[in-house]
């Protein structure tokens, strides 16, 4: 999908100068990558050898941060400010960004309270605003807005980064829709021999009629004679 | 006769050429055939007709484009074969191709066609009259017997080249291979041709199991794919390939967008189509009915008429 192409760039571009850099500098790199308007993946970074090895230092603080873009949303940050370095606005705006894509994970149909809630926006006006410049202009999400039943449907989201539990229920959910695939075909292959049975039973039927009517003009001219 | 060509050169058919081309064989033909039936009581003279009139050869012209190696046959036109001195007709060539030039100022005369089985020597004669157009023109010829065995188009292309046979210097045809090339509403028109038969033959049932079928076809595309995706996947869990992340994010934004169907609305609507489906063919069902009942109170009455004028009218049925 588009949107991974363009980020496919980005991710690699970083991936290598994070790579080859020194730990002191891959702060200010995590910084400049969570605020990339155009960038939403993070996992290739977290995977890195050199990021892992923050942990223990004391720029720990750039690996939560990107833990956080890779799997969290506004409402952790705000738990946890205290831990967390202040992030620039364009950060915000896109831990707000990633916060509607975790959203649009659960349900399909998203109700502004929901999302002004989360979102910490206090009017429908700016929630609109925000969903369709931020959201859908950058085309993470595609979706309508329907503002009699102040909802926001989304048919389609990009994905955000796996947490390791998911993948599993990736897997279960790819099953569940393998298993109903083949149960509908069954289903189709019955139905066509059905409708060829009946249509046998029919000309059957058909015919035996036509035969009596035969046998019965039959019986009626030798009745005659 | 009929060795492979070694022009180098790509032939491209449009269907096109191949529909006018039968059909232009095909209205000979019927157009033909009822003096063939009022001929068969009998008439002497009509027994030569008679070969012939299976299958006359058509006549006509091909048109289309040549960029560098690659001939692309667009279009063509019926001629007439003049019997006495056996070539086409030459001022009506004239006269369309200029119309035709007027229409597509690219295209020009690429060659002939005709019908029948093989290319004959005859044939050269009308490929030499052509060679002051085009120098070396083609010549496309369709088999019109109809063959359920033969899996290909019976449409070859033949060349002609010069060829030293027994010392001395001949032109012969030889055959090329060619491409099948379809613009959009080409394409659209051959369905609709293809798709044609199933509702001559078949009742409903027999287009109830065309349409099962292709949906039947469509979805087991689709599941061979998933199957595909989720092989794929379970190899990366397991650690045989190595992850690719961005492919597990499109997949999971892909399975977010299911159930794709699953919202109330869809469930009204669906259900308000389903029993207005109900509804009409009940109604029409209703219909049917009734009309039969009509029907055989008529008949009854009909048939049992006769008796009860007599009894004055008593025992009518109705």
């Amino acid at each position: 999908m588009d949107i991974e192409q363009k980020q496919a760039e980005i991710i690699d571009q970083l991936v290598k100068r994070a790579s080859t850099c020194k730990p002191e500098a891959l702060g200010p790199l995590i910084i400049e990558a969570t605020s990339h308007p155009s960038l939403f993946a993070f996992s290739e970074i977290l995977a890195l050898p050199t990021v892992a090895q923050l942990q223990g230092t004391t720029d720990s603080v750039y690996l939560d941060v990107l833990r956080l873009f890779a799997h969290g949303t506004w409402g952790d940050y705000k738990c946890n400010a205290s831990r967390i370095p202040q992030l620039s606005p364009d950060q915000i705006l896109k831990l707000k960004q990633l916060t509607v894509l975790t959203l649009a994970e659960s349900n399909k149909v998203l109700p502004y309270d929901t999302l002004m809630v989360e979102l910490d926006v206090t009017n429908v006006r700016q929630l609109e605003d925000f969903l369709i410049n931020e959201c859908m202009y950058a085309g993470i999400v595609r979706g309508k807005l329907d503002q009699l039943k102040r909802c926001f449907e989304v048919p389609f989201a990009a994905g955000r980064d796996l947490r390791p539990g998911q993948l599993g229920n990736m897997l279960d959910t790819l099953s569940n829709w393998l298993n109903t695939s083949e149960n509908l075909l069954i289903s189709i292959q019955d139905k066509i021999k059905w409708a060829d049975s009946m249509s046998e039973m029919d000309k059957k039927h058909r015919k035996e009629a036509e035969e009596g009517v035969e046998e019965v003009k039959k019986s009626l001219s030798m009745k005659r004679e | 006769m009929a060795p492979s060509s070694s022009s180098g050169l790509t032939f491209k058919l449009h269907p096109l050429v191949m529909l006018n081309i039968s059909d232009h064989f095909t209205r000979v033909k019927t157009q033909l055939s009822p003096p063939a039936a009022s001929c068969a009581t009998g008439n002497g003279s009509s027994n030569a007709d008679a070969t012939f009139l299976q299958n006359p050869r058509v006549y006509g012209c091909v048109i289309g484009l040549q960029r560098g190696r690659t001939v692309e046959i667009f279009n063509s036109f019926e001629l007439l074969l003049d019997p006495t001195t056996d070539t086409l007709d030459r001022s009506f060539l004239e006269k369309k191709q200029e119309l035709y030039k007027k229409v597509f100022p690219d295209f020009y005369v690429l060659g002939w066609y005709s019908t029948g089985s093989d290319a004959t020597e005859s044939d050269m004669h009308i490929h030499k009259a052509l060679m002051d157009i085009n120098e070396s023109p083609v010549y496309v010829l369709l088999n019109p017997a109809i063959n359920h065995a033969q899996k290909d188009l019976p449409v070859t292309i033949y060349e002609s080249e010069f060829h030293v046979i027994d010392g001395v210097p001949q032109s012969i045809f030889v055959h090329t291979s060619y491409t099948i090339e379809t613009v959009e509403a080409e394409r659209i028109s051959v369905d609709h041709v293809a798709h044609l038969k199933p509702s001559d033959g078949g009742s409903a049932a027999t287009q109830l199991a065309a349409h099962l079928t292709g949906i039947h076809s469509a979805i087991k595309m689709l599941n061979s794919r998933i199957r595909v995706l989720y092989q794929y996947i379970v190899a990366m869990q397991k650690g045989d390939i190595p992850c690719d992340n961005a492919l597990f994010r499109q997949v999971s934004s892909l399975l977010r967008s299911l159930p794709a169907a699953e919202s109330e609305k869809f469930h009204e609507n669906f259900l308000m189509e389903y029993n207005d489906k109900l509804l009409m063919s009940y109604l029409a069902m209703i219909t049917n009915c009734t009309s039969n009942m009509n029907e055989v109170v008529d008949k009854f009455n009909t048939a049992y008429d006769k008796h009860s004028r007599r009894g004055g009218g008593r025992n009518v049925f109705m």
